[in-house]
């Protein structure tokens, strides 16, 4: 039983943790809480959705479409919304995600209804997989492994690639990194196209384990994951990870014993949240906020 | 002014001859936004009773007067006073939830004009007012159903409740039922909250899973409950699972896939298996005109909110005071619907029957019939 929890909450943890990355490395570079990050990722499983429902596309077509198609949403946004107030103050910025990701949720509702619809789960992911009495389906595994193995790539990108560095050197001062005839428009947009690729995995593995997509799915989780990206320190890739899978434990572990107090889960996330923020004020993993980033 | 003359020469014309009127009978409901589809549905019964029943006894016509609320609190409250102040509307049938329908009724009441519920289930709704008038049942009666099915027809002794704590209607429905349940001497294991827009019920569903019980309660929609059901079939929990009306729709079905065949839920009627002869008659003429087999019962308690409100102008001398049509509608006694056998009394709420369905084959199956 105990264990079983723990499980539980490793996998949703990693859901978390998946969509906290895109939120950590877009504040890394531009010091904006993108709030359109959750819409992005709901857009990433819609757009699975009808690969898979309306296309006919196989399944792994059918991610590959998410993934392109929110990436390119990811840097579209950046191009028109937030690349024209580069130097406008940082609230208005802030004000513009929330824009965009009211944008979003509402253009789908217009178009697709708010009914959710059932999304088409391969059989093979719906597999229970049954391990020394512990139950879990296969996709709810997969999860973990592809956050690591997503995370991998991320940490490869930014510390062993050219591209990587001019990322690292642009959470430092925009202003030098263009000087030194880098174009940092250009290397934005690469974030935001990374951290879009990410919200549709995310995007794609919630409408597996939670088989529906509507247009407001993105708000809740995107919130959550935002949450987990401060708890563990935001700008910190490895930190969004730890904050995903404290976020994911804690949700667990309120139902597992006080389920009394089960629909007041969010709560204790946010709690967990502000406390975390007055002990340690740059979150578990957050470096000093002006000297260093990732 | 021109509308006033209009009125002057029609009362004038009235009275030399007596050439039939028209009478506007106003209609809130969510026809955009997100419940448009249950909206649509029940506005579909409401139009469709009127085409078949247009006119009064005197010959004078009903006409609707739709106004789309989009789903929305404020929007119903807008759209009640309009139709009382610029329609003249003589009742009203609407909304579509409880906490739209209270803003609806809450305006009427002000203004004394009858309000007709076709689907609002929530206890508190008619309580202290005169004016709000109801053709479903109510959750108090619909969680005893379900408790009483359970414990006497299956004989299942012990229930896990889970409680949506955001909603009014979960919470209402699952007191119900918990104070049913444990009168008829069964007994509740554990109670779980949740919150609507959950999605994530792992913990959930392992907690039910080692508490054990004969069966499990859901109050609550059909988002969250189907994604309970997927989670407890992937941890190998089949127990017996029962909900209200609130998963009453064929979205619950496809969302919920095989995890929801054979899940159990109280629906207001059943085409299937009509209760009177109304119904079959309505059922046929529906079928006809659509070329639908099937028929919503939500179609069924907007036909008899409006042949309820028809009825009662009937009964009325005059069929424009509303006062009259209210209290005729308070004394609405074995009337024959289509979606069953009504009486509605003084507090507004009505005593029908309700129906047990079961999911079968990807379809809501009719099970049993259960009267109060």
């Amino acid at each position: 039983m105990f264990m079983q929890q723990m499980v539980n909450g490793f996998s949703l943890g990693s859901m978390y943790a998946l969509i906290a990355i895109g939120y950590t490395m877009v504040y890394g570079v531009l010091r904006l809480i993108n709030f359109a990050h959750g819409d992005i990722m709901m857009v990433g499983g819609f757009l699975g959705y009808f690969g898979i429902a309306v296309l006919d596309l196989p399944f792994g077509a059918a991610v590959l479409l998410a993934i392109v198609g929110s990436a390119l949403l990811g840097m579209a946004s950046d191009r028109v919304a937030y690349r024209p107030l580069r130097s406008a103050p940082k609230i208005s910025l802030l004000i513009t995600a929330i824009g965009v990701s009211f944008f979003l949720e509402n253009a789908f509702n217009v178009f697709f209804g708010g009914v959710p619809k059932a999304f088409p789960v391969p059989a093979y992911l719906e597999n229970v997989i049954d391990f020394m009495g512990l139950t879990m389906p296969v996709s709810a595994i997969l999860v973990p492994i592809i956050t690591a193995f997503l995370l991998a790539i991320i940490l490869w990108v930014l510390y062993k690639t050219k591209y990587g560095m001019a990322i690292r050197a642009l959470a430092f001062d925009v202003g030098t990194v263009n000087l030194m005839g880098i174009d940092a428009n250009r290397i934005i947009t690469l974030v935001f196209g990374m951290g879009s690729a990410l919200a549709a995995v995310g995007g794609i593995f919630w409408a597996v384990n939670y088989p529906s997509v509507e247009p407001m799915m993105g708000v809740l989780v995107g919130l959550k994951a935002f949450a987990a990206a401060v708890v563990g320190g935001i700008g910190s890739v490895g930190g969004a990870v730890l904050g995903g899978l404290i976020i994911g434990f804690t949700e667990v572990v309120v139902i597992a014993f006080f389920p009394e107090l089960g629909g007041y889960k969010d709560a204790f996330a946010f709690i967990f949240l502000i406390l975390i923020l007055l002990f340690k004020p740059t979150g578990i993993l957050g470096i000093d906020f002006e000297k260093s980033r990732f | 002014m021109k509308k006033l003359a209009l009125l002057a020469t029609s009362v004038a014309v009235l009275a030399s001859s007596s050439v039939a009127k028209e009478i506007n009978v106003g209609v809130t409901m969510s026809m955009s936004g997100p419940l448009a589809a249950y909206g649509q549905t029940a506005y579909e019964g409401i139009e469709f009773a009127n085409s078949l029943q247009p006119k009064l006894k005197n010959g004078d016509t009903v006409k609707l007067v739709l106004i789309d609320t989009k789903g929305d609190k404020v929007e119903s409250a807008n759209a009640a006073t309009r139709l009382i102040s610029s329609d003249k509307v003589v009742g009203i049938i609407g909304e579509l939830t409880s906490t739209n329908t209270a803003q609806v009724m809450a305006i009427a009441e002000k203004k004394q004009i009858p309000v007709i519920a076709p689907v609002a289930t929530n206890d508190k709704l008619t309580e202290q007012k005169e004016f709000a008038n109801r053709v479903c049942f109510t959750d108090s009666f619909q969680g005893a159903v379900v408790a009483n099915y359970a414990t006497k027809d299956l004989k299942l002794k012990t229930a896990v409740v889970v409680v949506d704590q955001a909603q009014v209607y979960s919470l209402g429905l699952a007191k119900a039922f918990t104070d049913a349940f444990t009168k008829a001497g069964g007994k509740i294991v554990k109670e779980i909250k949740v919150s609507s827009g959950d999605k994530d019920f792992k913990a959930v569903v392992s907690q039910i899973k080692a508490a054990n019980p004969d069966m499990l309660f859901l109050p609550m929609y059909h988002p969250e409950v189907s994604m309970i059901a997927r989670q407890a079939k992937q941890i190998g929990l089949s127990k017996p699972m029962f909900s209200g009306d609130g998963v009453a729709n064929q979205t619950f079905i496809d969302l919920g896939g095989d995890a929801v065949e054979g899940y159990m839920f109280t629906d207001f009627f059943d085409y299937g298996a009509p209760p009177t002869q109304r119904s079959k008659d309505f059922i046929a003429a529906y079928a006809k005109k659509t070329g639908k087999q099937e028929m919503n019962s939500f179609v069924a308690l907007g036909a008899d909110a409006y042949n309820v409100m028809v009825d009662a102008m009937n009964r009325c001398a005059n069929p424009e005071d509303s006062v009259c049509i209210n209290n005729a509608i308070k004394s609405t006694v074995n009337f024959e619907g289509v979606s069953g056998v009504l009486n509605i009394d003084k507090s507004g709420n009505s005593t029908r029957s309700a129906v047990i369905k079961v999911v079968q084959n990807a379809k809501a199956v009719y099970k049993a019939t259960v009267n109060p």
